[in-house]
């Protein structure tokens, strides 16, 4: 793998003029992305997505005047089931003043809330959830990978160990034992899922290590005095974005079926906080799905979507990091 | 090769100790801090502190942890799990007939994703960006894109339920038909046709995902292997495509394929936690969903232990099977 010389020192003065510099990694790898039309429409969803999750919730509870939590009677039929979707009800108790109160656009759910305004507060705390929870799992993967791979002995002893027990069992089981014990909470899933995910860097950032540790600009960073911290950090840690950041996002995709099995389960995100898993769960223990099938179709369709943009994205990453591998 | 199996079954057998540790830390150290304390969920809701005195004594709860654990162990190696105060049932009686049930769902799911990727992912391999090959790949992004949860009911309403409304896809049908069961469970013992009628629906749900993956890695294998020199010599030899695609890269697949498949079949274990509540399967997990909605901690304790216990052993016997299969394995082994 070619990667910019980014050595301080003496070094930078024999460098060849800038525009004659090898270009980094990181520009090749985005070249060939733009180039790349499955990755480029995944790219558009996951920006539309992170709009939805960050303005798309309070927009539509401005636009409707629904909070995702109130529940509106109106919104139910006499027999107390819910409209299904593009309903227009008759002034939803308390929202009167606003145009478009009586209007649901995605229909209702069983208790009168707006399925529209959940389902985006949801695509909120499905990011958040998954994101908090790789983020983490990625500070305790690739610190322990790096100090594994490096230091190797029983630093690497006790990881494997560690990493192997871990990958052999099914880790949503012990997971869903661990919040069955702690209880619900959104900081309780994040560090649960955290927790049965950090093994997965950890090998991918210990494998590199071992392989660029053997390196000649690692033996004369050493030579010149680096201390073990400066070379993991600044020589070693470059290294390895490149598979992490494939990994990173399978790892999203991962984490955000992991929250919405927690929630689905009745053990994650409690209620009445909207998430895409309580919504399905919702949906299909009550047998109103099969009453009103939007109930499951738009959290379904939301995971979906949302699953389909980040593995397109690692794919799409994945080739461009090794065009090699792909053009076969 | 016997110093390397007896190798994995120690290490299988540590692996066992583990999950046991764990389990039980959980779920007897962990759960007194959250207000979950094993003594005081025997005891009730409305115990006083000296009932849940006395239940602790009863139970030996008050004695040092490691006698704790080597109880709660003596107690697993007799297969009592405990007793399920909800179900008023001992959690062992519950828990075998539902392991018949889950071996069925995972092993015909395996089964058949592997049936279904195979000749997929080779015809990819074979002809690399043709139409088929942009279709399948295309169909099994998507397909690992769709979780379980959610694709169960969505199969399950549209194969099973919506028909007996006289729909199809919303098309109407011109009468009501029950094409498949919405639920229940007929044993193999019982009757085998009608096992696998109300089985087809449930392994169709949990097979999608894994097969689509199983294209992914099939057709990257079978490429690789394409391009090697072996392949172009049995082709120069006037062998057939079928013939080198089943005795030359299929025998050579076979190893890592059977390792791959060992590892899903116990990640499978927690597919059926979806699977089996649509179809109302009385499985380990539906046993296990239902055990965490009533907070029955003896089942939840049961099902975790039992279902990491087929996993480990699941893992071990295709890495022992990958020995078998693997001559190059065994060669070295054997010192």
């Amino acid at each position: 793998m070619s990667v910019e010389s980014n050595s301080s020192g003496p070094l930078v003065t024999s460098l060849p003029p800038h525009d004659e510099r090898p270009s980094s990694l990181r520009r090749q790898v985005f070249g060939r992305l733009r180039h790349d039309a499955t990755s480029m429409f995944a790219l558009v969803v996951f920006v539309l997505l992170v709009l939805a999750a960050a303005i798309g919730g309070p927009l539509a509870a401005w636009w409707t005047g629904h909070s995702p939590d109130a529940q509106y009677p109106n919104a139910l039929s006499s027999g107390g089931l819910p409209l299904g979707i593009m309903q227009r009800t008759y002034l939803p108790n308390g929202i009167s003043h606003n145009p478009h109160g009586g209007l649901f656009v995605l229909g209702s759910d069983a208790l009168g809330r707006d399925v529209l305004v959940r389902v985006l507060y949801g695509a909120r705390i499905s990011l958040l959830v998954a994101g908090g929870a790789t983020a983490l799992a990625l500070v305790i993967g690739v610190s322990l990978g790096l100090l594994a791979g490096y230091f190797g002995g029983w630093i690497d002893g006790i990881v494997n160990r560690f990493t192997e027990t871990a990958m052999a069992f099914p880790n949503l089981l012990l997971a869903v034992a661990l919040a069955v014990v702690v209880g619900p909470g959104l900081l309780n899933v994040v560090v649960i899922i955290a927790f049965f995910t950090w093994y997965y860097p950890a090998r991918i950032v210990r494998s590199a290590t071992v392989a660029a540790k053997e390196m000649t600009f690692v033996a004369a960073a050493r030579t010149m005095g680096a201390r073990p911290r400066r070379i993991l950090v600044v020589h070693l840690l470059p290294q390895v974005w490149g598979p992490l950041l494939v990994y990173a996002t399978s790892i999203v995709a991962n984490n955000i079926i992991f929250e919405a099995s927690l929630s689905y389960l009745g053990v994650g995100v409690p209620q009445p906080t909207p998430s895409w898993g309580q919504m399905l769960s919702d949906a299909v223990t009550s047998g109103l799905y099969q009453v009103d099938l939007s109930l499951a179709v738009v959290p379904g369709v939301a995971l979906v979507l949302t699953m389909l943009c980040f593995n397109l994205l690692g794919d799409g990453l994945h080739d461009a990091l090794d065009p090699k591998a792909s053009r076969r | 090769m016997r110093r390397k199996i007896v190798q994995r079954l120690g290490g299988a057998f540590v692996q066992v100790i583990m999950v046991s540790i764990l389990t039980w830390f959980l779920f007897f150290v962990v759960a007194r801090f959250t207000g979950a304390s094993p003594a005081a969920r025997i005891a009730g809701r409305t115990a006083t502190a000296s009932q849940i005195a006395l239940v602790a004594k009863i139970y030996g709860l008050n004695k040092p942890y490691w006698q704790q654990y080597l109880i709660f162990m003596g107690h697993l190696l007799h297969g009592n799990f405990g007793f399920s105060a909800v179900q008023q049932l001992p959690v062992s009686t519950i828990l075998w007939p539902a392991l018949r049930v889950t071996a069925s769902l995972v092993f015909g799911a395996a089964l058949l994703w592997t049936i279904v990727s195979a000749p997929i992912g080779a015809f990819g391999a074979l002809r690399p960006h043709s139409l088929g090959d942009v279709l399948s790949r295309a169909l099994s992004v998507i397909g690992m894109s769709i979780p379980v949860f959610w694709l169960a009911p969505m199969v399950s309403y549209l194969f099973a339920f919506e028909p007996t409304q006289g729909r199809f896809l919303g098309i109407p049908l011109g009468g009501h038909h029950s094409i498949f069961p919405i639920t229940g469970y007929v044993d193999f013992g019982v009757n085998p046709v009608e096992w696998a009628y109300h089985l087809i629906l449930p392994w169709m749900t949990l097979a999608i995902g894994f097969a689509a993956v199983y294209i992914r890695y099939i057709r990257a294998m079978s490429a690789e292997q394409l391009g090697e020199d072996y392949t172009r010599t049995a082709k120069a030899k006037g062998a057939s495509t079928a013939r080198i695609l089943l005795r030359h890269v299929g025998r050579n697949l076979l190893p890592t394929l059977t390792v791959l498949l060992g590892a899903d079949v116990a990640y499978a274990l927690t597919g059926v936690f979806f699977v089996e509540t649509i179809f109302n399967l009385p499985g380990v997990g539906y046993q296990g969903v239902s055990a965490i909605l009533n907070l029955d901690y003896p089942v939840i304790t049961g099902v975790v232990i039992v279902s990491a216990i087929v996993a480990v052993l699941a893992n071990a016997l295709v890495d022992i099977l990958h020995v078998v299969l693997d001559p190059r394995l065994r060669r070295v082994g054997t010192s």
